[in-house]
């Protein structure tokens, strides 16, 4: 795996994390949930979602169950566990401390 | 928290593994509901069906791709691998079932070796001895240049028991068999009198009654016993209320105080010795006897537990200064005395230690030699693969993949090996403890076990890693253009190949000299053992032991026994000579030293300053040396004359002829043991006799005399019994028991063994190991003849073409053979010159267990050179045949 599809991938981890961690959703309502928040600026991809739900569950930081959605059809729903919300705040502030890095660079640097 | 953690990705990880159908559908599932999703989706925004399907699809992409993705991520794909990878190694196996055979039964046999040899080993020498805190238990000796290993005078002891500081406990004790009569059968006991104390220091209590105090070892202090387990149940029953009870031991009133527990183990001695081990039945009080001044007698043997955190070398020290400070007190007796304190560890598996590991270094070497083996027939086959790993390389496989796969083969057959070798070890254990030399130190504790399982494990991936890296690293080298194209002759590789292998075989041939090097030596110093003099004659020669109870035996009854006994011996039909005597040839001995005068000659001028005309003493009747067949030299032998009122007799042995009257006749010549002699304490030398050894494997006999037995000055009251007959000694132990009978129906006759037995016996121990490293050569050598066989044959597929080229233009078969057989003989002959320079350098190894055998023996070292190389020759034949049985035209036509 090439370097700037490891950043992505570590960003990916960092959305699904924290988009499912109010409440439990399936792979599809991920999704929609980030693009809808990004404004449409972030599209993800079924080809990068699934094999990053699969690696977080591997992890131990999210777990899946199948539960009926409101229109009636069978989804797998992913939720936070005590190790994912851990590992939620540690991404975070990462984000953050590396967000601001780049902000101050971008301003600071010509 | 970080373990739980660990745990649950362990779980998820099984899961994915094992539940593997259940992920994938899971995973389809999935899909289909994102998939159905995004249609609803498309519906809504007003797509017709077909094109709302069709647009979803487009959007999900390969679904293929997602779900190899998604099975990347969990991870399970490099133990799917090793599935595939095991498969296909078992599969490749079974096409080739005389390559998997040979290989699977030479890994089998050496592993199975190593670990029988580990598991003695383990037994013997890794278990813990079964005391508490075993490594502060040692035995103590008094030390001098002449008496290296002596028992101690029993008031000394006591003295260094009252004044040390270092031990916790410390005891003496010394044999004592005890004839238990009464109930059933007379019946002779191992024993030991021992004094306060010594289960002490063992760490052992009794599991009934009481161990013995100092008040026991007053002289008249009641007579006491303490029971083995084994004679408790076996003679009382088990009796629960033994414990005061009264029993008669030697003819007299004894009273139980105690019942030792089961696995109570004798630490083992060395004077009337009586092996480690659950080997004694009796203990009983040592009775500190005479007077405290005289302490010019010592068979009192010491064993001590230290205080904790004392070394031996700290106990040594205080020792040799109580000596220092006896020897002041007692100068006439201490002076010139140290201690020797070595762990009873040290003393139990000392002797049997390098031996040992003697034979743990051959079963190394024979394993050895299977690796290259299996090294070499490795690399034969991934020749014959190399078109087949060329094209899997040229299919995408890695070189990681493929080195992994072929390590897979490797360690599958060196574990099946392995398995293989557990069952033989198994059995092999099992005759190796019967093959075991008499008195081996604890042979009982020799089990295949856990820690022998763990042993063959290890060494079996070990082996495996060795003999499958090469062959892997050198397959996974493959050149695949050059490898195709050559139509699997891989011409490139294959000179290295052949480097590679001829090592291996150098290696194998050299081993093999240096195993069948040792065997070689065992077996000239075993013919040596076998063929040196006894000094006397053991065939058709009955032995047995008589102990005369003190009780109900005065001084004069007892001669009058041992006459009566022989007399009644000699004239039994069937019997050519019988006699008793304190000592037997070859069953350990007493050292019994005594010093004296010899008339007129002065110790300093013959032995030097400071030294003391002594020899081993003994009692012998008239008849003893004829039965026992130890031969006149000179004089004559004791007669039924040499009585209390005949002028006193004596018979030496040669070596104390020649040492004390070099270039005399010792014959006629006097000494007394007195030290201001009257004219009848001087004591005539009538008979000189020739040597006998302690040991067959001893340097030299020590020098000893015999006192005949009517004029013996110490006690005959325990006594050896030699029957000579005509046939089987067997058939005379019934003559022995009714003469003894008819005599004394209370005496029982112990030890009752044929001379022969006593003989096998004792080279026991030097023919168990001829007979492993026989084995063991054999097997080496037997790998390296496939060794040798394998490389040249596979010389001999590469070089067709030349050979049929060489026929074509005129050379004779024998040309040919010679030049395959000069190709296998000259690795041969590296290997045995590698092998004899190695066999030069260990030689100092074997040399302690050699018998008058150089360890650079020229006989051994030429005819192993010559087996080796007539081994490695025929092993070329079949090969060299094969490259002449070759039609040049076909020869040609096959390039």
């Amino acid at each position: 795996m090439s370097k700037p599809s490891d950043l992505i991938q570590g960003t990916l981890d960092l959305l699904i994390l924290r988009t499912i961690s109010l409440e439990p959703k399936h792979g599809w309502a991920i999704a929609k949930r980030i693009e809808q928040v990004s404004e449409d600026v972030l599209q993800v991809t079924q080809g990068a979602l699934y094999p990053a739900l699969h690696r977080l569950e591997q992890q131990g930081w999210i777990r899946a169950a199948w539960r009926r959605t409101d229109t009636g059809r069978e989804a797998k729903f992913y939720e936070l566990t005590k190790a994912g919300r851990a590992q939620l705040e540690k991404e975070l502030a990462q984000w953050r401390r590396l967000s601001k890095a780049v902000g101050l660079v971008v301003r600071m640097a010509p | 928290m970080k373990l739980r953690r660990r745990w649950d990705i362990v779980r998820i990880r099984l899961r994915s593994l094992f539940r593997r159908k259940r992920v994938e559908e899971d995973l389809d599932k999935e899909l289909r509901f994102h998939l159905a999703q995004q249609i609803d989706e498309n519906l809504a925004a007003g797509m017709a069906l077909a094109q709302a399907r069709r647009a979803a699809h487009r959007k999900l992409g390969g679904v293929t791709q997602i779900q190899e993705e998604c099975r990347d991520m969990r991870r399970t794909d490099h133990i799917e691998a090793f599935w595939r990878d095991l498969r296909y190694a078992l599969r490749s196996l079974g096409k080739n079932p005389a390559f998997t055979a040979v290989i699977l039964l030479t890994l089998a046999l050496s592993i199975g070796a190593n670990s029988a040899i580990f598991s003695v080993i383990d037994g013997v020498l890794l278990r813990p001895l079964p005391y508490p805190q075993a490594n502060r238990i040692v035995r103590i000796f008094f030390h001098s240049a002449s008496y290296p290993r002596f028992p101690m005078n029993p008031f000394d002891f006591r003295d260094f028991r009252a004044r040390n500081r270092s031990f916790e406990a410390l005891a003496g004790f010394t044999r004592g068999d005890l004839q238990l009569s009464g109930t059933g059968q007379p019946e002779r006991f191992t024993g030991f009198q021992v004094t306060a104390g010594f289960f002490d220091v063992l760490g052992l209590r009794p599991a009934r009654g009481h161990a013995f105090s100092t008040h026991d070892e007053i002289p008249g202090n009641g007579q006491q016993v303490i029971l083995s387990d084994r004679l408790w149940r076996k003679r009382f029953d088990a009796d629960p209320n033994i414990i005061g009870r009264k029993i008669t031991l030697d003819a007299q009133p004894f009273t139980v105080a105690g019942v030792m527990p089961a696995g109570t183990e004798h630490p083992g001695n060395e004077y009337n010795g009586v092996a480690h081990g659950e080997t004694v039945d009796l203990w009983w009080p040592f009775a500190f006897r005479g007077d405290p001044a005289h302490r010019g007698s010592h068979y009192l043997e010491a064993i001590g537990r230290m205080k904790k955190g004392v070394t031996s070398t700290e106990a040594q020290a205080e020792m040799n200064a109580m000596i220092a400070q006896l020897a002041r007190e007692h100068p006439d007796y201490l002076t010139g005395w140290q201690a020797l304190v070595i762990p009873l560890y040290r003393e139990i598996v000392g002797p049997s230690e390098r031996l040992l590991m003697v034979l743990l270094g051959a079963v190394g070497l024979v394993l050895l030699i299977a690796c290259a083996n299996a090294a070499n027939l490795l690399l034969a086959r991934a020749t014959a693969r190399q078109r087949e790993i060329a094209v899997r390389t040229a299919l995408g496989a890695g070189r990681a993949s493929l080195v992994r796969q072929m390590l897979t083969e490797s360690l599958l057959i060196a574990l099946i090996g392995g398995g293989l070798a557990v069952a033989i070890a198994a059995a092999g254990v099992r005759t190796l403890v019967s093959l075991l030399p008499a008195g081996f130190p604890r042979a009982d504790t020799i089990h295949v076990n856990a820690a022998v399982f763990g042993f063959t494990l290890l060494i079996a991936l070990a082996t495996g890693v060795l003999f499958g890296l090469a062959p892997a690293l050198q397959a996974s080298r493959t050149d695949v253009q050059d490898a195709l194209r050559a139509g699997g002759r891989g011409a490139s590789s294959s000179r290295g190949h052949l480097r590679l292998r001829s090592v291996l075989v150098v290696g194998e041939v050299s081993l093999a000299c240096l195993l069948l090097i040792g065997a070689g030596l065992m077996l000239r110093s075993f013919v040596n053992l076998l063929r040196a003099d006894p000094g006397f004659r053991p065939e058709h020669l009955l032995t047995a032991s008589l102990s005369l109870p003190d009780a109900t035996y005065k001084p004069v009854d007892a001669i009058r026994f041992w006459g009566r006994l022989t007399a009644s011996l000699d004239s039994a039909s069937g019997i050519r000579a019988a006699g008793v005597g304190t000592d037997l040839p070859w069953t350990g001995y007493d050292d019994n030293i005594s010093g004296f005068t010899i008339e007129g000659k002065k110790p300093a001028a013959v032995l030097g300053d400071g030294q003391e005309f002594h020899a081993r003493y003994h009692v012998a009747s008239p008849g003893y040396f004829r039965a026992v067949g130890i031969p006149l030299v000179r004089g004559r032998f004791f007669t039924a004359g040499d009585n209390m009122k005949a002028p006193l007799a004596l018979i030496v042995n040669r070596s104390m002829a020649r040492r004390y009257w070099p270039n005399e006749n010792a014959l006629g010549k006097r000494i007394t043991f007195e030290d201001h002699p009257k004219e009848a304490d001087w004591i005539t030398i009538v008979g000189i006799v020739g040597d006998v050894k302690d040991k067959p494997d001893s340097p030299a006999a020590a020098m000893a005399l015999w006192w005949p037995i009517e004029q013996s000055p110490v006690g005959i009251g325990y006594m050896t019994v030699a029957v000579r007959g005509t046939s089987d000694p067997a058939l005379l132990a019934n003559d022995l028991r009714q003469a003894v009978r008819q005599l004394d129906p209370t005496l029982a006759v112990a030890n009752i063994r044929p001379m022969d037995e006593i003989a096998d016996a004792n080279i026991s121990t030097p023919r168990f190991a001829l007979f492993l490293v026989a084995i063991f050569a054999g097997l080496a050598l037997t790998l390296a003849a496939i060794g040798i066989y394998g490389v040249i044959s596979y010389a001999v597929s590469q070089r067709t073409h030349e050979f049929g080229l060489r026929m074509a233009l005129g050379a004779q078969p024998g040309d040919v053979r010679r030049l395959v057989l000069r190709q296998g003989v000259k690795l041969a002959l590296v290997g045995v010159a590698l092998g004899l320079v190695g066999a030069l350098a260990l030689g100092r190894v074997l040399w302690s267990l050699l018998y008058q055998v150089s360890a650079a023996d020229p006989v051994t070292f030429t005819s192993v050179s010559a087996l080796a190389i007539t081994v490695a020759a025929l092993a070329c034949y079949l090969p060299a045949r094969r490259a002449t049985a070759v039609d040049p035209a076909d020869a040609l036509r096959s390039e």
